[in-house]
């Protein structure tokens, strides 16, 4: 049976969890190139902290400078833009574009357009995202798998290593490496990843050491496997239900988390945007701009109950294999 | 037994220095100390280095180490550089607002997470499963600011039915003993739901998932089979098997238990650790910090074992 | 259970007022989720619900002020310490302990037009001996102690004391250091000896609250440092300390046995600890509290237009720069600092950021202090005449990738700033902007506070946004003279002109402010000519109060002001 012809009968969380997934990477991949420059400035008296839907017009000068006003008319080669009561008039030869533009995402503080700064945004935060939770989960089922199975003195360490790691101030760690590394996207998947691994493998340590006496490992050794077999064989598939719920959560707090390191230098530094970076800076005008906090915070949400409802269904998928 | 708890012990206090002496040295190498932040121009420069000579800070790293080690083993933390007391008394008048605030907010959690739970359970995949879903979710996936602001812009500035920050109102503060009980009681809802409404998803979602697979377990169907409704099944059997992740869950919660949460003691102005610690690592209040960082190790330290010792209590098959 | 290892940031931002409206249909489903919820506001709702309220007033005779009644005031932080020979000097400690205890005179807020002159508080007049040398304080023989122990010379020789002593180690022990000795003449009269005659003697003798030596003389200095000497409050102000709860609310109460006149109109003053700004405006809205002392520019307008505030604007010492790092060989050229300071559109920068709420910055010296010179030209925004200069000095982009390059060297460098200032964040953009237009490539980087200073006094950086609150005194020392490695220096851009340094030290030195004048002219232009830094802004401060407190001339002097006309209307 082809992978077309299985999807359709996966269990509909799954299904639509992955779509939603996917739609958002879509528009992580292909929006940019569909909506603008995030980091153009656009005249910010008056573009600045529009809220989604308002229409200006708009006049770029060859120069980069740029011109808003309410509404736009030629006159001659020239084109005059109107500006409350007032008029101001462009030169012909001055400009590059001009015409009428609607901010579908509003715009924030200094003028920049909240529907580009999403998508841009989306590749960061998603990509980053991902990126960091893999490095999460590849570090803590790898410790959880090692700790939970061996036992001893084994267990004793690593786990003393994970309390050592979550009791740290973080907050020190950061700012030393801060002050060590230039902030790039490698050095933030990497900070990321490693401050989140330790609940993974708690986790999937707890798993194991239930799971290890139960009958079916017990055959599985008897029979002579090893254990590298038991442990992708038997018990990962088992630590599966809490292992996926745990992750989609995770992928969650790190879009956000993300924003902090940011505010310690780490993270990506403006005028790009992250998502975690435009609900952070939204927070400070929230009661005159909802939309930049409350836009990106939804596309997080979003991300999360995708991730949470294709957990789900991995389960269900899971459970209905046995 | 007995003697496997002590070695546990032993290895946690040896765990507590290995992360305070990384502390310090991570502290000590990181940009800027104490007299830095002391900026204004219309106190002399020199005040600056005259400042970091009078708290030890031109001493050699070795030298300093090694006082505070000695004094802290005798159980002398030192006094904080930020608020001029001695940091266990700092950290004594703050850890019981954080431990107030975060035990309830945990329990609520915990207890509103069950009850969700069964309730989606009754009829899985149907309208009221997807909507607790999306709700839990929901409020998980947004940021613990927004929960907190969003509580108090609706059941405080607009109905008006609690108060918006602070443990105690000003008539709270003036009054004496048992008075300011009713107080502090108003004053700790709207902090505690909202640790637990951001927090419920996990939980839900957790017991959700498992429940669901416990469900079909043999030794449910067995319950059905004699007798018991789905809810009895459900509850006094499958409940306390799908509990266990759960445990390990709460054990990873005893940080949090005791550094609470800095966004929602910011927005309700709350005298707790989180503020404390923040401002300590900002301010490099090098003795506070480690006094924190002593106690949250200590905290992790006791959490743990009493995560692993639930665990092989509740699971006889597990060897701890 | 949330995992978040480095959790989030403290909010800034603004109350939410816009709703969350979680609707969910009441299906019978979710009815414990309802039952739970209901149960929750139910326990809220059965405590009676009771806004905060001044305490009854007395009925009004007419015309005259009420007399009675609080004002809560917001505050970021608790006050550490009550003894400010101890403090780190945080601005919300010194308005507390400048209710609690008296200082030798009042600084007015009166610099625009000469330096600050001083009205009598503690001292009822004062004078200079003949050569200057020696300054005179009588003291009023009614001061009382909050305990009724007279206020003497003794305690004003104690305070003395303590401000030198290297083991209290205080922070404004170098402003005594042309204090030789204070004199007990007899308990109401003081003599201040001072080795030089300088403009600030007045300034530097009041400097410092007067503290009881009955009372606090009992601890030795060398146990200052550790003692809490809020065990033993003996204060000698308007107000005294009636509760402090650690970290959220310090009441003081009007002190009856207070010797001033005329005596205070409320009865309490509240600082309430709301760490988020955002919050203490919600309060103020929601009437919590009754005064809010930093209202952000973008917030002003919903301040203005609330019929129940009002919204008091003074400028404040407060300014802002951009600080090149004169030793990097970026900007060690001063065409090119001239022309970066003409390529930037500063008073579109300050309109944006600041929505009228801040004026151009010309100079070293706040427009707002008698010193500043007013015929100081002004940059305009010249893009034009800012790429010729760099073309003079060598930038020119020959590989075409829109970036000027310099021996071998593109134009690109850090702009420093601090990750929790919104302002200066959007004027790192908005610099980042302008400067692209030249061919500059300007990468605005974030940092937190400490380290951004650890680096900026190491000299680690390029450039940086950085603001400065001036005092009331005049004196460009430690931000524009050469900084030498033996005593610290707040000159981290590392500018130096030997003219300057001349000039400094003479305007320093000058007796006579008109004199000294002249000098400071003629500093401001050399400067300024110089640009050792792009000169941005001074902002205005804004301050919310209750449209019914009246009285309250709150002025850049001090918040407290005149905190004993303050009074409530009906």
């Amino acid at each position: 049976m082809t992978l077309a012809g299985a999807i359709p009968r996966w269990p509909r969380r799954l299904r639509a969890g992955l779509g939603l997934l996917a739609a958002l990477s879509a528009l992580a991949v292909v929006g940019p190139w569909m909506a603008g420059d995030p980091t153009a400035i656009v005249d910010p008296k008056v573009v600045g902290l529009l809220p989604p839907g308002s229409v200006r017009a708009v006049v770029v000068r060859r120069d980069g400078t740029t011109v808003a006003g309410d509404a736009l008319r030629r006159s001659g080669p020239d084109w005059v833009l109107v500006r409350g009561g007032a008029e101001v008039t462009v030169t012909g030869s001055e400009v590059a574009r001009a015409g009428v533009r609607r901010f579908w995402a509003g715009t924030d503080v200094v003028g920049r357009d909240v529907l580009a700064r999403l998508v841009n945004g989306a590749r960061v935060s998603l990509g980053v995202g991902a990126l960091a939770l893999a490095v999460a989960l590849v570090l803590g089922v790898g410790v959880g798998l090692l700790a939970g199975w061996r036992g001893g003195i084994v267990d004793a360490l690593l786990m003393r290593l994970v309390d050592a790691l979550l009791a740290i101030p973080m907050l020190f760690l950061l700012l030393f490496l801060a002050a060590l590394f230039r902030p790039s996207l490698a050095v933030l998947v990497l900070f990321l990843g490693f401050s989140s691994w330790m609940g993974v493998a708690r986790l999937v340590r707890g798993q194991v050491l239930s799971l290890k006496e139960r009958d079916f490992i017990l055959a599985a050794r008897a029979i002579g496997a090893g254990p590298w077999r038991i442990a992708f064989r038997h018990l990962l598939p088992n630590a599966l239900t809490p292992l996926a719920q745990d992750a989609a959560l995770r992928l969650g707090d790190l879009i956000l988390v993300e924003a902090s390191l940011s505010f310690l230098g780490l993270g990506v530094q403006p005028p790009a945007a992250s998502w975690g970076t435009m609900v952070a800076e939204g927070q400070e005008v929230l009661a005159n701009a909802w939309w930049l906090t409350g836009l990106p915070t939804a596309l997080v949400a979003a991300t999360v109950i995708a991730a949470a409802l294709a957990a789900d269904g991995l389960q269900e998928l899971a459970r209905s294999e046995t | 037994m007995l003697r496997r708890a002590l070695r546990r012990l032993g290895a946690g206090i040896a765990l507590i220095w290995l992360v305070a002496t990384f502390t310090f040295l991570l502290v000590s190498a990181a940009p800027g100390d104490f007299a830095t932040r002391l900026t204004d121009p219309r106190i002399p420069p020199a005040a600056r280095e005259r400042w970091r000579r009078d708290f030890g800070l031109d001493r050699p790293l070795p030298a300093r180490y090694a006082s505070w080690l000695a004094a802290a083993a005798t159980g002398d933390l030192g006094s904080s550089w930020i608020y001029k007391q001695k940091v266990s008394s700092v950290l004594a008048s703050v850890l019981p607002n954080t431990l107030l605030l975060t035990s309830l907010g945990l329990a609520l959690e915990l207890a509103l997470g069950v009850a969700l739970a069964i309730v989606q359970l009754r009829r899985p995949h149907g309208t009221g499963d997807r909507l607790i879903t999306l709700a839990t979710l929901t409020a998980y996936a947004l940021p613990t600011f927004g929960v907190a602001l969003g509580l108090v812009a609706v059941l405080s500035y607009r109905l008006h039915l609690l108060p918006p920050s602070h443990m105690l109102s000003l008539e709270g503060e003036l009054a004496h003993g048992w008075a300011r009980l009713p107080d502090l009681a108003r004053h700790l809802v709207l902090p505690v739901v909202a640790i637990g409404v951001a927090g419920v998803g996990a939980v839900a979602r957790y017991l959700r998932g498992s429940l669901l697979d416990e469900r079909l377990e043999q030794y449910v169907l067995a319950a059905r089979a004699r007798g018991c409704s789905p809810r009895q099944a459900l509850v006094r059997h499958a409940l306390p098997n799908a509990l266990l992740p759960l445990i390990t869950m709460m054990g990873m919660s005893l940080p949090f238990l005791v550094s609470g949460s800095l966004v929602i003691e910011v927005v309700f102005s709350w005298p707790g650790m989180g503020q404390v610690m923040y401002n300590a690592a900002l301010g490099r209040d090098l003795p506070l910090l480690l006094g924190g960082t002593i106690v949250a190790t200590a905290a992790v330290v006791v959490g743990n074992l009493l995560a692993d010792l639930a665990y092989a209590v509740a699971d006889p098959r597990v060897r701890v | 259970m949330r995992s978040r290892a480095a959790s989030s940031l403290p909010p800034t931002g603004s109350g939410a007022i816009g709703d969350n409206e979680r609707g969910s249909e009441m299906r019978p489903d979710i009815r414990s989720t309802v039952a739970l919820s209901s149960l929750l506001l139910l326990q809220g709702a059965l405590a009676c619900r009771q806004p905060v309220v001044p305490p009854p007033r007395p009925a009004p005779s007419a015309g005259l002020p009420l007399r009675g009644g609080q004002v809560i005031v917001a505050t970021t932080a608790d006050v550490t310490t009550f003894n400010e020979y101890q403090s780190t000097g945080e601005q919300g400690e010194a308005d507390a302990i400048d209710l609690l205890f008296p200082t030798l005179m009042t600084e007015q807020p009166d610099y625009q037009l000469h330096p600050p002159s001083f009205a009598p508080r503690l001292a009822t007049s004062w004078e200079f001996s003949s050569d200057n040398r020696t300054l005179t304080f009588h003291l009023r023989p009614e001061a009382r102690w909050s305990d009724g122990v007279p206020v003497t010379a003794d305690d004003v020789r104690f305070t003395f004391l303590a401000q030198k002593n290297p083991a209290v180690g205080s922070l404004g022990m170098e402003m005594k250091d042309f204090i030789k000795d204070v004199e007990v003449v007899d308990p109401h009269t003081v003599r201040f000896h001072f080795t030089r005659v300088y403009p600030y003697q007045l300034m530097d003798a009041n400097d410092g609250h007067i503290v009881p030596s009955h009372a606090w003389g009992k601890v030795p200095f060398e146990k200052w440092r550790t003692t809490d000497f809020e065990k033993m409050m003996v204060t000698g102000g308007a107000f005294r300390l009636a509760a402090h709860t650690p970290q959220q609310t310090i009441v003081l109460d009007r002190d009856p046995t207070y010797w001033g006149s005329p005596r205070p109109y409320l009865d309490r003053v509240v600082l309430r600890v709301v760490p988020d700004l955002a919050s203490q405006l919600a309060q103020l809205f929601a009437g919590q509290v009754n005064l809010v002392q930093a209202v952000s520019p973008q917030e002003a307008d919903r301040v203005q237009a609330d019929p129940d505030l009002r919204l008091v604007e003074f400028p404040s010492r407060m300014w802002g720069m951009v600080g090149w790092n004169n030793r990097r060989p970026f900007f060690e050229d001063r065409r090119v600092r001239r022309a970066l300071s003409l390529g930037i559109n500063r008073r579109s920068l300050v309109d944006t950021v600041f929505r009228g709420h801040a004026k151009l910055s010309s100079g070293p010296v706040l427009s707002s202090m008698w010193a500043f010179n007013h015929n100081l030209p002004q940059l305009p925004y010249d893009p034009d005449q800012a790429a010729l200069l760099l073309a003079q000095a060598g930038w020119r982009d020959l590989n075409g990738d829109g970036i000027l390059e310099h021996d071998g060297r593109s134009f690109a460098f850090d702009l420093l700033y601090p990750a929790s200032n919104a302002l200066r964040r959007q004027m790192a953009l908005l610099i980042q902007a302008d400067l692209a237009r030249l061919g500059i490539k300007v990468r605005p980087v974030q940092m937190e506070f400490t380290s951004l200073i650890a680096r900026t006094e190491a000299g680690d950086f390029d450039a940086t946004i950085w603001v400065w609150v001036e005092g009331t005194r005049v004196d460009l020392t430690s931000e524009w003279s050469t900084p030498s490695p033996s005593q610290g220096s707040n000159n981290f851009i590392g500018y130096s002109n030997p003219d300057v340094d001349r000039l400094i030290a003479a305007a320093r030195e000058e007796p006579d402010y008109s004199r000294a004048k002249v000098l400071l002219d003629r500093l401001q232009e050399l400067i300024v000519a110089d640009q050792p830094a792009t000169f941005l802004y001074e902002s205005t401060m804004l301050v919310a109060t209750s449209r019914q407190l009246r009285g309250a001339d709150i002025n850049s002097a001090a918040l407290f002001f005149n905190v004993d006309e303050w009074y409530w209307e009906r």
